[in-house]
């Protein structure tokens, strides 16, 4: 699709939010979900959620938001106005302002119920720009908490399998990261959504053409997320996270940064899970439970739950 | 040797308590027995695709001596559907009025004309279930349509295929019917094991068609054709164990049927689900993809359920068309080669642009070496295996 579009024109290195005009960030992303009631969310919160989170990952506090709805003929209007109260739970909540807005209903069949879209615009407060261009071998990598939790709820919703405890992790980012920002060892931080913590580290590594190593006994999974991938076969590294952050930092700043990550109710599961590397350029590995080492790929397609 | 023994009663240095066998130094003692017991290259074969994505995710390869050799069996439902099934499928799909249901990976599958996914795309109705129960209550949510349910799967899924066509009987559902494309694990490992190019030092097990099947089903690989076998469970360390198993059973030279995983399989099986399976279907020939006609290894619906079967329903036949130029699923699927010697592998064949099902199902041997290995460029690859040291 970018083909088409002077190179010039490209100023984000496709990292989620553009840096423009020095110290602007800009965001814009589509949200569709079925359920659009999760356990943990709904629709209109993960529109807000979603585009606040590629801005604070950049360093960049969400100011404004504009919105764009598209729903299909018949869709209940109290349910609509459901899922606006969220989104407007989270702006408040984040002090982002809607800006600019749109609905547009369109005849039953063309879209699947509702279609948000959301752009977010905010404001870089750190002094460098944050991004993967910035990693180096040596860097370690946290995951902001555990992984997989929006894949599994809504897995499992789908599936007909709603273990109690099992919620998506759709929250604001921006209160968490935003300690990090002070730390000068901070080379770049990525929301792990939809593909996952596995797909933001493949990203990465070949992006910058460097190696990075896992480790599976470090990455926080919780027991409701590995029962819904054993049931369905699904691989946790692999599933939707919508409030979990990849954060590489420089090893003298892990320790500080776990830390401070750990003192937001949010990232009470934060943990080193693995280092950036000069070996293996390119490929992100995972040295397993029981000693072995394995390639962890771009996924492919959409996972679908095993047959038997 | 801490954890296991290599006495007879031994069989459960396993009866440990369940969690304690995650301690990665566990792993590594088991990792070192098979080392030490280890005296001859063996290769095994897992035949399950669960097992499969369970060893290339685990990197048990990685961690295992070189002279020790897994192979992947035909113990993926998605793979060892036969291209022809998937033509009828399509076929049928052409016809007015028709809703297709099916499980997970099978959308993807590309027969001669494309996939039931293809098909999805131009506006054909098919979706997608987790369970046979879905395809029937789909059938009396839509009375005006004829829903097809597309079954496959081994003894694991055949049961409930079994009681939803006893309810759609019970209930008189008059536009339901299933293409039965459910496969017998036995009958195709009786295949393999009398294969003479083939040479299978023992066999890993099922657990998930073990909890069913029992004991008894398999007890013949042992005894009749002296290959020891292990029935496993899924955990990377059940794997391990099932492994030291094998090995320990060579070194002592025992072939025996053991299993790993009475915590799931009771050796008698599942009678209930027996009963609905011998109910509803009567044993067949079944075609495998690659692996061609094997006696007694699929399902038919017995003559009293005949107005469920969509052949009959709609007068088609399943056509044998041929597999794709280079295609090399049926030696794969039957341990000859691994993925890799596949011409077609991460060429023309990968995860994005499939030739064959191996390379679809997420269970496939073919995508897990995809997956796991990087198409064979992983630098954790263990050294060539025995069988591909054989076709070398
Ligand atoms: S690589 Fe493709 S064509 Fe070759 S055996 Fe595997 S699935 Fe079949």
């Amino acid at each position: 699709m970018l083909s088409v579009f002077p190179e010039q024109n490209l100023t984000s290195n496709l990292e989620d939010c553009a840096l423009i005009w020095g110290k602007i960030g800009v965001t814009i992303d589509s949200f569709t979900v079925s359920p659009r009631d999760f356990p943990g969310g709904d629709i209109g919160e993960l529109a807000i959620c979603g585009s606040a989170n590629d801005l604070a990952v950049r360093g960049v506090l969400p100011r404004f938001i504009a919105m764009s709805v598209v729903a299909e003929e018949g869709l209940h209007m109290a349910e609509l106005s459901r899922y606006m109260k969220s989104a407007a739970r989270i702006c408040e909540d984040l002090n982002i302002q809607l800006v600019a807005g749109d609905t547009k209903v369109v005849p039953k069949g063309h879209v699947e119920g509702l279609f948000i879209t959301t752009c977010a615009v905010g404001e870089q407060i750190t002094e460098e720009s944050l991004g993967m261009d910035r990693l180096q071998p040596g860097d370690k990598i946290i995951a902001s908490t555990s992984i997989g939790r929006h894949g599994a709820a809504i897995g499992a919703s789908r599936f007909n399998l709603n273990p109690e405890n099992l919620k998506s992790d759709c929250a604001p980012l921006w209160p968490a990261l935003k300690p990090l920002l002070a730390l000068k060892g901070l080379r770049c931080m990525r929301d792990c959504t939809r593909g996952g913590l596995g797909t933001v580290m493949c990203e990465w590594a070949e992006g910058r053409n460097i190696g990075i190593t896992l480790v599976e006994k470090q990455i926080p999974i919780r027991i409701a997320v590995q029962s819904i991938c054993d049931i369905l076969g699904f691989d946790p590294l692999y599933l939707a996270c919508e409030g979990c952050a990849a954060i590489a930092v420089a090893p003298d700043d892990a320790d500080r940064a776990l830390g401070l990550l750990r003192e937001s109710s949010l990232c009470e599961e934060a943990a080193v899970i693995g280092t950036v590397t000069e070996d293996h350029a390119g490929m992100v590995a995972l040295q397993t439970e029981i000693g072995g080492m394995r390639v962890v790929d771009m996924p492919v397609g959409e996972m679908l739950p095993r047959i038997c | 040797m801490k954890y296991i023994s290599t006495q007879k009663k031994a069989m459960s240095p396993f009866d440990r308590e369940p969690g304690q066998i995650k301690a990665s130094y566990t792993a590594h003692h088991v990792i070192e027995a098979i080392g030490q017991r280890l005296t001859k290259p063996l290769t095994f074969m897992e035949v399950c695709g669960t097992h499969t994505v369970s060893i290339f995710r685990s990197g048990i390869r990685s961690v295992l001596p070189p002279d020790l050799s897994l192979i992947s069996g035909p113990g993926c439902p998605v793979c060892v559907t036969d291209q022809g099934e998937i033509d009828c499928a399509i076929n049928l799909l052409d016809m007015p009025d028709i809703t297709m249901a099916t499980y997970g990976d099978m959308l993807r599958v590309p027969g001669t004309r494309g996939s039931l996914s293809e098909r999805k795309s131009e506006g054909k109705d098919v979706r997608l279930i987790t369970s046979a129960a879905q395809a029937l209550s789909i059938a009396e949510d839509n009375p005006e349509r004829e829903i097809v349910f597309l079954a496959v799967g081994f003894e694991t899924t055949a049961p409930a295929t079994a009681a939803t066509i006893l309810e759609a009987a019970e209930k008189n559902i008059t536009n339901f019917s299933i293409l039965v494309y459910h496969k017998q694990t036995p009958p195709v490992l009786e295949q393999l094991v009398k294969d003479p190019d083939l040479k299978i030092n023992g066999f890993i097990l099922p657990g998930h068609v073990s909890v069913i099947l029992g004991h008894k089903a398999y007890r013949f690989l042992a005894d009749h054709y002296g290959v020891p076998c292990a029935i496993a469970g899924f955990e990377p360390m059940d794997i391990l164990l099932a492994i030291a198993d094998l090995v320990f059973q060579h070194s002592n030279g025992e072939s025996a049927l053991h299993s790993l995983y009475p915590r799931a399989v009771r050796p008698e099986g599942n009678q209930k689900a027996l009963d609905l399976i011998s109910k509803v279907f009567t044993p067949c020939s079944a075609r495998w993809r690659g692996l061609g006609l094997i006696p007694s290894s699929g399902y038919a619906l017995k003559e009293e359920f005949a107005a469920f079967d969509a052949l009959l329903r709609f007068g088609i036949t399943i056509p044998t068309p041929k597999p794709p130029a280079g295609c090399c699923c049926g030696d794969v699927l039957a341990g000859h080669i691994t993925p890799l010697k596949c011409p077609l592998f991460a060429a023309a064949c990968t995860p994005m642009t499939p030739v064959g099902p191996c390379m679809v199902s997420s269970e496939g041997s073919c995508s897990a070496y995809y997956k796991y290995n990087r198409g064979g460029a992983s630098p954790w690859k263990r050294s060539p295996s025995a069988t591909e040291a054989a076709d070398d």
